[in-house]
């Protein structure tokens, strides 16, 4: 059974709409980038998945439990964590009750002490500047905060919404290279929106393109790179 | 050829004279088969006609709350009182007023229209300050501006009479004169929001970043709606003193802002229409729970709805209008004649 | 003198602290203006008596003794602002910030005719601890108790507050939700759970100014809700809307500016104190219009 599945989905705002008739399905520990021109409806996608975001139509279930509908308290509840695009870090909050943050779901406090303590090895950073107030961090220790937050609450899947935004590449480079080694670490699904298809083909994974809320491709990341696809998606006719 | 945008705007020219029509059939039907109780309703609801279409050219069209629009009309009143009361009355009663005002015996229309101006002068001193702040802050400032002048009115003896009330107004309001003064709020209101400042403040009701990045001014164009919009209620608080004939601080106050309010939250805000039938059907519903709070015989015994119950009663409508109408009973739409009529007979489809 | 004036100024300066305290809570963590928060206090008063048009009040839980008294009347206060989420405006949860607050005001005249009808207009004296209203020399001074009590018990109050807030799993929620609320849910956080908890808190602190205000005045008036929550929401508008800090400095300093105009304005100017601080007031946001402690983003982001 697929970790995560779409089915039909729609999303629309008044009388626009975002994506229509989208379907596709995620296996478990999979790396999935999602890319595409603006307005393609990558982050209303995640919106929806999320539960930020109400579907028009359609069907989201991951492990066979239906997500659609449920509110995005719920959908956390329920193991898919998601980092918004923007970070969107509690910045009066300090580092470590950001981390803290999202563990009230959790019931097993020596298990949340193990992850904090798995957060700040991984981004050492966090560590340092545990009590700092977040809004003082730089752009790349957010993201990375961001991340690690999302963490906490233990997810199965998780989503992640641009998180080269604003950032220089170096610092994506080591964004990136934490993100993976902790999904291999904690056998994480990961569906992550990256607007710059050449970063994803570089990172490595399965590519779904969308363009007009739709997909248009669904393939190897540095597969496309290689063919016209890309070009095609961003810049040829609509289908 | 006759454009859509025409037609629109012929449409909307038609709001005014529709809301004027229905409101003078309204007193018509009012005089026609009421008693004098039904002449004194008709009187009461077109002066609250006034005074909520004066605050809407500034709420509705600013979409900023003002909880202090029953400040200009208690203003107005008063204004109203020392200008046409007997000098004589008001060398025993307010011998603070200064000897311009003391002696002054004036016509009840300048009087009038300057209860409008000086509370439209008022406005614009205060707004210039409150109405730099954002929506929800000068909201506040407002109820403070209305707190403000409440205090000054209830300890200003020598020159407002304090808390006791002013009595000997010239009772000259007329269900005919009150509808005069609806109606031209109602055009004013009209010719307000399809100006270019009207355009421009809805504009900024709508997103306030997207306005000022077009260049809108939105500072400028609030203030001269929150003027204007004062003229109105300061000349629906003279109208409303000479009514009954007795003014009060207290009558200006929290009951009237709330009474204001939930008009506009029932007739929906968004529109002038909403506007004059949030009037309309409040007062209706007032008129009802008043004679319900008086009190009916049925058979031997009396049943009367303990005094207040009025007040809860309209409260608990505003919020489940709130709650599953937002928009109110108008939901932003103006009453206007359809586009066939307005394009004459004959004209074929463009 | 001037140290009567500086316990005149810091117990008056302490309840409008929590009074405006209450209404930052609410306003942090949803963005409500609460204008029936003058209503719950008035409601908490009247908690203490018997439902009756009489002009002397006979005690219902004013009959308690004193620590039972007190817990009543939070729990009170507590929970008639819990209802009036679950009731009001837990359906207006996705409403404009304008619904919301004019929702929030038709409440507060519900509640202030619930009061007229049940209790009548006529202003009630009760009784409350009339012994504390015994003068305590301090120094030159001749402080009432009262005014002492007050004082320590704003500062317990504030502490209290603000160790739940950063110590407490629902304080962390509470500031989470006020500083992003959709990321708080997305990280699982029950908004319900935190807005009740929020109200609670407003309830209960909305209850301590009740309670000093019987044990100050001695008097239960229909009326008494308006002047304080006015003053309460001023001082959230000056200290910056939502930051909770700025809400306690803004009603210590409106308290003082209160009690420094009281003792130096002329006697024939006495009456019109308040307008003079409603007009500082404004002056002050003419200034300063996000208030004086506000974020250095309270601009919406282009």
């Amino acid at each position: 059974m697929a970790k995560l599945g779409i089915h039909d989905l729609a999303v629309r705002y008044g009388k626009l709409t975002a994506i229509s008739d989208l379907s596709f399905t995620v296996a478990e520990g999979e790396r999935l980038f999602i890319s595409g021109p603006n307005g393609a409806g990558k982050s209303s996608l995640l919106g929806a998945i999320s539960g930020a975001v109400p579907a028009a139509h359609g069907r989201i279930e991951m492990d066979g439990d239906i997500l659609s509908g449920l509110g995005p308290e719920r959908i956390a509840r329920r193991g898919l964590s998601m980092v918004p695009e923007g970070r969107r870090i509690f910045g009066e909050l300090t580092v470590q009750e950001n981390l803290m943050v999202g563990t009230g779901i959790r019931r097993d406090r020596a298990a949340v002490a193990d992850d904090l303590e798995t957060a700040f090895t991984a981004f050492p950073i966090l560590r340092t500047r545990a009590q700092a107030p977040a809004g003082a961090l730089s752009g790349g220790q957010q993201q990375m905060l961001a991340i690690a937050r999302a963490l906490m609450t233990n997810p199965k899947v998780m989503l992640v919404d641009e998180p080269s935004l604003g950032l220089a590449p170096k610092v994506v480079d080591e964004v990136y290279d934490r993100l993976c080694s902790l999904q291999a670490l904690r056998g994480l699904t990961l569906v992550i929106v990256e607007q710059s298809s050449t970063r994803a083909a570089r990172v490595g994974g399965r590519m779904i393109l969308m363009r007009g809320g739709r997909i248009v491709a669904d393939g190897d990341a540095a597969g496309f790179a290689a063919a016209d696809l890309l070009s095609e998606a961003y810049f040829g006719d609509p289908a | 050829m006759i454009t859509q945008h025409r037609i629109r705007r012929r449409m909307a020219t038609t709001t005014p004279i529709l809301l004027a029509l229905l409101l003078l059939a309204f007193v018509a039907l009012t005089l026609a088969l009421g008693d004098r109780a039904a002449a004194r309703m008709a009187s009461e609801t077109l002066i609250r006609v006034t005074l909520v279409v004066g605050f809407w050219i500034f709420a509705g069209n600013s979409g900023v709350i003002s909880f202090g629009h029953a400040a200009f009309a208690c203003v107005g009143a008063y204004v109203s009182a020392w200008t046409t009361l007997n000098p004589a009355m008001k060398a025993t009663l307010l011998p603070g007023l200064p000897p311009a005002l003391a002696e002054a015996h004036w016509h009840v229309l300048p009087a009038a229209l300057t209860a409008g101006l000086v509370a439209a002068a008022l406005a614009l001193v205060t707004g210039a300050a409150i109405l730099r702040l954002s929506g929800i802050a000068a909201s506040i400032a407002t109820f403070a501006f209305l707190a403000m002048v409440n205090t000054i009115w209830a300890n200003w003896t020598p020159v407002t009479g304090g808390t006791s009330s002013v009595v000997g107004l010239a009772r000259y309001v007329t269900p005919w004169v009150a509808l005069g003064w609806a109606i031209a709020a109602i055009l004013a209101a009209s010719l307000y929001a399809a100006s270019a400042s009207g355009l421009a403040l809805r504009a900024t009701r709508e997103d306030e970043v997207a306005a000022s990045a077009s260049g809108i001014d939105q500072y400028r164009h609030r203030l001269l709606a929150y003027t204007l919009s004062a003229f109105f209620c300061g000349v629906g608080g003279a109208l409303a003193g000479h009514f009954i004939g007795v003014i009060n601080p207290d009558g200006f106050y929290l009951s009237l802002t709330f009474l204001m309010l939930a008009m506009l939250v029932v007739g929906g805000i968004g529109s002038l229409s909403g506007a004059v039938i949030g009037v309309l059907a409040v007062s209706l519903a007032v008129e009802a729970l008043v004679r319900l709070e008086k009190g009916f015989t049925l058979g031997t015994t009396t049943f009367a709805l303990p005094p207040g119950s009025q007040e809860i009663i309209i409260a608990v409508a505003m919020i489940l209008v709130l709650v599953f109408r937002p928009a109110g009973l108008m939901a932003g739409r103006e009453i206007m004649l359809p586009a066939r009529w307005v394009t004459g007979r004959g004209t074929s489809q463009n | 003198m001037s140290l009567q004036l500086l316990f005149d100024a810091l117990s008056l300066g302490g309840i409008y602290a929590i009074a405006a305290l209450g209404i930052a809570l609410i306003f942090g963590v949803m963005k409500l203006v609460n204008f029936a928060h003058g209503q719950f206090i008035a409601c908490a008063v009247f908690a203490l008596i018997l439902p009756s048009t009489d002009a002397v009040a006979a005690l219902g839980l004013g009959l308690l003794p004193t620590p039972l008294l007190i817990l009543a009347i939070l729990g009170f206060g507590a929970g008639l602002a819990v209802a009036a989420e679950a009731l009001v405006f837990r359906p207006l949860r996705n409403a404009s910030p304008v619904a919301l607050m004019v929702g929030s005001f038709a409440l507060g005249v519900a509640l202030q005719n619930l009061l007229l009808v049940l209790y009548g207009g006529r202003p009630k004296a009760i009784s409350l601890w009339a012994g504390l209203v015994a003068p305590v020399r301090i120094g030159p001074a001749e402080v009432p108790l009262l005014q002492l009590i007050v004082i320590a018990a704003v500062i317990a109050i504030l502490l209290a507050l603000g160790l739940m807030l950063k110590r407490s799993r629902l304080g962390l929620e509470m500031r989470a939700a006020a500083a992003d609320f959709g990321m708080a849910q997305l990280l699982g956080v029950r908004a319900n759970r935190v807005i009740s908890g929020a109200f609670a808190l407003s309830g209960a602190l909305a209850a301590v100014v009740a309670l000093v205000m019987v044990a100050q005045t001695g008097v239960a008036d229909v009326r008494m809700g308006g002047q304080i929550m006015l003053i309460a929401f001023i001082a959230t508008v000056v200290g910056g809307m939502g930051s909770l800090p700025g809400a306690v400095a803004a009603g210590l300093a409106i308290g003082a500016a209160s009690a420094l105009l009281q003792a130096g304005l002329p006697d024939a100017a006495r009456p019109f104190r308040d307008a003079f601080l409603y007009a500082l007031v404004i002056v002050v946001l003419l200034f300063r219009p996000q208030g004086l402690f506000a974020a250095a983003d309270a601009k919406p982001r282009v």
